[in-house]
């Protein structure tokens, strides 16, 4: 999970490794993730996202291609 | 509260006063219990996804958004600095710390710097990119790599 200046800077990154490009995601949108996942994350109650909560969150920042859904079978095997 | 939830609090609680991972000692010393009973909760509470430990099985490698060893993603905030797990943690920290901080990162490709204000209302303008390899499918199989 990096960060990187453009996305011609992440073509090159994938290009070079022989990996696919996966869906881009902005600062903005990060921010939203990074919330949604850890705002609570300090109190005694705080516990992970369940699947059909991550789904949601994605949802909610339209990231709702298959790549970002945690029981996905399209994704089974390893990368 | 369980004992593991006042294991996972402690642990957490140490991570945001002091930037780094506590030891079970550290938390036993907190709890007043013995530290193979927080090594216990650490191996219950890395099943439930909420701790990453070494091989050793007691030393906590992350407690994301927290890091317990260095890498290239820091955050500073209140004067203290932290590791992050990922570009997505270093935005995770300040989210749970519910403070302003500024994060440290660089492009994954290049290296170029990256110095990211975040704010009460969350980060400055900026037009840099995240970009994850692993479906969200797999993240857990191999978290260090994700």
């Amino acid at each position: 999970m990096l960060l990187f200046r453009s996305e011609e800077r992440v073509s090159e990154w994938c290009s070079e490794r022989g990996v696919p490009q996966r869906p881009l995601v902005t600062v903005p949108q990060l921010w939203q993730l990074a919330a949604a996942w850890y705002s609570s994350r300090l109190e005694a109650d705080a516990r992970r996202p369940d699947p059909d909560e991550i789904r949601a969150i994605f949802a909610r920042i339209g990231l709702a291609d298959p790549f970002w859904d945690p029981q996905a079978d399209t994704f089974a095997g390893p990368v | 509260m369980d004992f593991d939830s006042q294991v996972k609090v402690c642990v957490y609680r140490h991570f945001a006063d002091t930037g780094e991972a506590p030891t079970a000692v550290d938390v036993a010393g907190r709890l007043g219990c013995s530290s193979g009973q927080v090594i216990d909760a650490y191996t219950r509470l890395r099943l439930r996804r909420v701790l990453l430990l070494e091989e050793d099985g007691s030393t906590i490698r992350m407690a994301p958004p927290f890091s317990g060893i260095p890498t290239p993603h820091r955050v500073e905030s209140a004067g203290r600095w932290y590791y992050a797990n990922c570009a997505w943690d270093a935005l995770g920290i300040p989210a749970a710390l519910h403070r302003n901080a500024v994060i440290y990162s660089e492009c994954g490709q290049t290296g170029e710097p990256l110095r990211l204000e975040v704010g009460g209302s969350g980060p400055e303008q900026s037009n840099w990119l995240f970009h994850c390899l692993v479906p969200a499918a797999q993240w857990w199989v191999d978290l260090v790599f994700t």
